[in-house]
Parts: C-alpha cells; structure tokens; sequence
C-alpha cells in the first residue's frame, strides 16, 4: 500500500492519503505547526512583558516587613517608607463580603437552574437575566450602587457600597461556572442516588455537589480574582484612605487598585513610582495566590473512588 | 461526609485568606520625615487636637501640599486621621455639596450663578451647611512656571504680548524681534519654538489662558478654557510637557513650578510693566496680596488679577481654595475642620509648602484666612 501512495502522483491521491504522508501534506502540516506556535509566543509577549515590567520595578520593596504590615498614613510622595497593609486589608475586607454575599446566592442559583427549574419559564427567564448580568460593565454595576445606595438610600461613600457593586460583577461568573460544574454531573449517579431511596435535596448536597465541589470552587475563586482588580467601583463608591480602616461600614477604605492610581501622575518620584509598582505587583499576587488556592482545593476536593 | 470535607475546604480557604491578614498585625508607620521634637512647635496651631476623621476630596494640583501638611499635622495631633482624594475640583465641589466630605478643594471659587436656572454652586453648598453659607478659603499658591530649555541662555525675559504671541504661534523663532527687545545684549538662537500644551483638561490651562487673555494685549485670541486653544504639540499631564521640554532643544511650555524645578528647566522672568520679575515663592505671593476680595465677610473667594502691575508680583498663579462651611457641621466635625485647616493656615503649615515649590499665602491673606476659620461654629 505505501508503495502505492508512493509511486501515485498527488492528484489522485485522496483515496489514499489514509496511508502514509503525501510531501504537500506534511509540508502544511509543519506550516500549521510553525504558525500557531509563533501566534502563542506572540499572545505570550504581552503577558511576559507585563509580568517582567512589574516584578523587575517592584520586588524590591515587597522585601520590606513594613510593605506588609504599615500603612501610608503620613508619607507624602516625595518620602520614602510605608507600606501596603491598609491597601492589602482594604481589597481583602471588600472581596471576603463580596463572596459572603454572592456566593449562597450564584451556587443556589446555579443548582436551581440545573436541579430544579430545567426547561421552565422561570429558569429560562434567569438564565437570560444572568446573560445580561454578564455583559454589564463594572462603571455600570458602580453607579447603579451609587444611585441606591447613596442617591436613594442617602448613605456615604463606604467599602460595603463598593462589595455590593462587586457581587453584581462576581454574581454571573460564579453561577455560569457552578451551572456547567453541576451539568457535568452525569446523571446515572443522580439516578443510582434515587433508586436507593434518598430523597432528591439529599442527593444533591451528598451526590451531586461534592462530585462538582472541586470545579465550583475554582469558579469562586475565579470570580474572586475578577472583582479584586475592578477599579471603577473603588473610585465612585469610596474614598481611598491612606490610613488603616478595618469598617468596610464607615468611612474611606484604601485598595489595592485606588492605591496604584492615587501615585499615578507622580511617577517623575521616585519613591511614589516605587510604590505604585509595589502595590501592582502585590494584586497580582494577590490573584496568583488565589488561583493557586482554587487549584490546591479543586484537587484535593475531588472524589477519589470511581 | 461531604459536610465535613466543605468544612475542611472552606476552613483552609478562609484561613489562607486571612494568613495575610493575621500574619502581621498593621501598623501605622512611624513619621520619619522630620525628627523636630512635637513640643518645640506648639505655635499656631489651633492649640487643642480634638479626635476624629476628616474627609476632604477636590483638586489635584493641592495634593502634593496637603498631603505635606496632613503629615505634618499628625506628628502634631496624632489622633486626627485626614484623608483627602485628589478627584479634581469639579469632583470636590460636588462631593462637598452632596455631604460626602467635610471639606472640599477647588481651584475656582463656588459659582454664584446656576446654569439655565439651575441651583448654583454657592446656593447647594449653603443648603448642605444647614443653610448656612460655605466659605472659599484660598490656601495654597501654586505658581505657573513659563519653562524652557534652550542652550546658552540661562535667563529669559517675557511679557505679556510676547508669551502670548508665542503661545499663539504668532511669534515663531527665537531671535524673534519681541523677543530681543525684552532680552537686550543676548544672543538668541534662530531656532524655531517648540510649544508644548497639556492635552488633557486642566486647570493649569485654564489658569495659564486666563493670564494670556488678560496680559497679552490681544495677541491671544481664544476663550480661556479647561482645553488648550493655542498652537503646539500636546503632551498629557504636567510630567509629559516637562519631559518634554526636557528632551527637546528650543521648546517652551507652562507647567506647574515644582514640575519645571524638578526637571532643571530655565523658567521665564515676568516682565509686568514694572520690571522683570523672577519666579519665586514671595513673588508668587504678592499676586495673591494684590487681588480683590470678591466673596463679603469670611468668604474669602479673591478675584486675580492678571495684568496685575504690583512691583514684584509674578501674575501667573494658580490659587486653591478649600471650601468649607461657616456654621452648620456636627459639633465634633467642626473642630475636626477647624484644627486642621488652622494647622494648614498657620505660618508653619504654610513655610512646608515652600519646600514643594508651592508659595506660601501672604501674611495679610494668611490673617485673613486664620481669622475666617476661627469664626467658624
């Protein structure tokens, strides 16, 4: 047969290119190879050179003990000195009352869409409103915030103003990645669940959630990271503090993102410009140590008996 | 089972969130700065430190000089936490209006007179002070700087019509005749001028413009404005016409005083029609002692004048003003504003600015305004 493929010109060859590799194919097959190998290293210039940028302007002052334990209460942006502490509690507080607050509401929305409400008017309906959800952008979900909770409702500008328009943003991400989590439960096991006798709520707190706990979550933590880096609800909903303010309910809250923005326009200094690179560096970590985090959870959560 | 492997996950999780958290307890760190001992400089200050938070929000180009004083104060009064956002004026004014902040910064006076019948400035801030009007406190002086940078020539005389003409495109060499009168016995280069403009919205411009408008004997042609009108080549923010100038041969531009010191460029002398006046921070501070007084009483909103003729004032000023209300905060916020701003108002919280190339107010201003924040209740 491959003496055949061999000695057939490739003109006719589509009946037998089963066999063996005509030179044209192998040739398009390398090009392919060749091209799509370059487009990955050419999608992965940007993120090493962002990454290079900050660490190479940053680390230095993350070495510092005083980076992760002061704040920047009396150092102006021509001193040296001060840390990120206010900045680090700040994002921390405002994205732990985000999750506390978004994430009963996506997970149990997640399992009534893929448990309860499959094929009903109301699923369909919520499953839309969550499409929606998703496409809003984060200066929208800030001023709509804004307008209840300070046009309406008549409070200040505080962090919990801030979590509120986070959890808009965290709601569809953690209920889309939890919807396709559970999907993925096969549904023999929901079946074997019934055919013993165990009543459906039972089935999927024992059976179904603990099959998808490892996927959901790494969608929590996704959703995390997501919101922690969001700027434009930081700046409308709370003023940035360069003091430690540990009452998300009173009061200007420093952050990361706000931290990084406030030193901006005096990157001519150089402890200013220092700083702003520490404090990007230091969400990105943040991040990273979260995404590490789903993944450690993701793997030790995950049923070991098949 | 399960239940006990969410309560293990979720344990873990939080904990790792919090290990940050817990590893270090936060401190606030200890005011380096200067080591001058706090009880040698018990002066002006406003004599007690009451307790509390203040919020204040408004203009950006007071940030460096409050954020200088706030951490001055503290070494004062260590109780008071001040935070200021450096928003923009417009911002300021609305937030302060809004009772977001106690006090706000703006480098223009609130506006007397609505738009299309609107509510004005004035009128809604009064309304936020209990109806009770708010004050416009001019408090830190920040001088605009015509810098330069051409070789072999370490000082430059202009005037109004010249700057203007210049800024206009009209005068478009340096050996320019306008330009030779007013610098006699130099050799200027036959270079073409090089302008730079903000190309972002700013005061700065406005200010600048303004000066342009009133000085130049009409060799300015557009309306002063956030934007710039004039002719150039736009660079964003104060630190991009700087470096600008800095990196190009034969370039002018106007850009906040600290911005051209920093950058070691030539800065312009003022010719008024009194002399030619160097930029310093007296000379910036006697423009401010020969405007008018356009606010009544404790309102101290001060109209410059720019083609002002004072022997030795430098016109080019930008003035900002932290507004405030007259009577009508809660008791304890009231002291909070009142020893803060009298620390800012006081000759020591004034001689900081010196050093950021800001001008401190001059002493019959500085009265004024200490007296204004005094009859505040």
């Amino acid at each position: 047969m491959t003496t055949i493929a061999a000695n057939r010109p490739a003109m006719d060859g589509k009946a037998l290119d089963l066999t063996g590799k005509s030179g044209s194919r192998a040739f398009k097959n390398t090009l392919a190879t060749v091209l799509i190998g370059l487009c990955f290293l050419l999608a992965l210039i940007p993120l090493l050179w962002i990454l290079w940028t900050v660490i190479s302007k940053g680390y230095s002052l993350l070495f510092d003990a005083a980076w992760w334990s002061e704040s920047q209460r009396g150092i102006t942006v021509r001193r040296e000195g001060g840390g990120a502490y206010h900045a680090i509690m700040g994002t921390l507080i405002m994205a732990l009352i985000t999750a506390v607050i978004a994430v009963p509401i996506a997970i149990l929305g997640a399992i009534y869409l893929v448990e309860y409400g499959k094929g009903t008017k109301l699923a369909r309906a919520v499953s839309f409103m969550i499409d929606i959800l998703t496409g809003v952008p984060s200066i929208v979900a800030a001023l709509f915030i804004y307008a209840v909770w300070i046009t309406i409702l008549g409070f200040n500008r505080v962090g919990f103003a801030v979590s509120l328009a986070l959890v808009l943003l965290m709601l569809p991400v953690v209920l889309r990645s939890t919807e396709e989590m559970l999907k993925l439960v096969p549904d023999e096991l929901r079946e074997a669940s019934y055919a013993l006798g165990v009543p459906k709520w039972k089935t999927i707190l024992k059976v179904v959630i603990p099959t998808a706990f490892g996927g959901i979550v790494t969608g929590v933590m996704l959703g995390l990271a997501r919101v922690m880096g969001e700027t434009a609800p930081l700046l409308i909903l709370v003023g940035y503090s360069k003091n430690i303010n540990l009452n998300p309910f009173d009061g200007f809250q420093g952050a990361l993102p706000t931290m990084i923005n406030q030193d901006r326009t005096e990157l001519s200094l150089q402890p200013a410009a220092d700083r702003v690179w520490a404090a990007a560096l230091t969400l990105i970590l943040l991040v990273l140590l979260l995404n590490l985090l789903a993944r450690l959870v993701a793997r030790f959560s995950t049923i070991k008996s098949k | 089972m399960s239940v006990n492997r969410l309560l293990r996950v979720g344990t873990v999780a939080v904990a790792s969130l919090g290990v940050l958290a817990l590893s270090a307890c936060g401190s606030d760190p200890e005011t380096s700065g200067s080591s001058t001992p706090s009880g040698s400089s018990s002066s002006a200050a406003g004599g007690d430190c009451p307790e509390g938070t203040l919020n204040a929000e408004g203009s950006s180009a007071q940030k460096n000089a409050i954020e200088e004083v706030i951490s001055k104060y503290n070494e004062k009064c260590a109780d008071v936490t001040v935070n200021y956002n450096p928003t923009g004026s417009g911002a300021g004014i609305k937030q302060f209006n809004a009772a977001q902040v106690d006090f706000g910064g703006s480098d223009s006076v609130l506006k007397t007179e609505g738009k299309d019948g609107a509510e004005s400035e004035a009128a809604a801030a009064a309304k936020r002070c209990a109806n009770n009007p708010a004050i416009n406190l001019p408090m830190v002086i920040g001088p605009v700087a015509i810098a330069y940078n051409v070789d072999g020539l370490p000082k430059l005389i202009l005037d109004g019509p010249t700057a203007a003409g210049i800024f206009q495109g009209t005068i478009k060499t340096w050996n320019a005749p306008e330009i030779a009168k007013l610098n006699p016995g130099v050799t200027l280069p036959s270079a073409q001028i090089a302008v730079f403009f903000r190309s972002d919205e700013s005061g700065t411009t406005e200010n600048f413009a303004k000066y342009l408008a009133a000085a130049g004997g009409g060799a300015w042609k557009g309306e002063p404005a956030k934007k710039w009108t004039g002719t150039g080549a736009g660079k964003e923010k104060s630190a991009g016409v700087a470096e600008g100038v800095k990196s190009t041969k034969n370039s002018i531009t106007y850009v906040e005083w600290s911005y051209a010191v920093d950058n070691k460029l030539g800065v312009a002398q003022i010719d008024a029609g009194a002399g030619a006046v160097e930029l310093t921070a007296e000379s910036a501070g006697k423009a401010l002692a020969a405007a008018k007084q356009s606010g009544t009483g404790n309102d101290l909103a001060m109209k410059l004048d720019y083609a002002t003729k004072a022997a030795g004032a430098y016109p080019i000023i930008l003035v900002t003003y932290e507004i405030a209300c007259s009577k009508g905060l809660p008791a304890e916020k009231t002291a909070l504003v009142k020893s803060f701003l009298s620390y800012f108002a006081s000759t020591e919280g004034q001689a900081s600015l010196t050093e950021l190339n800001y001008a401190p107010l001059p002493e019959e201003i500085r009265t004024k305004v200490d007296a204004a924040i005094q009859s505040i209740s």
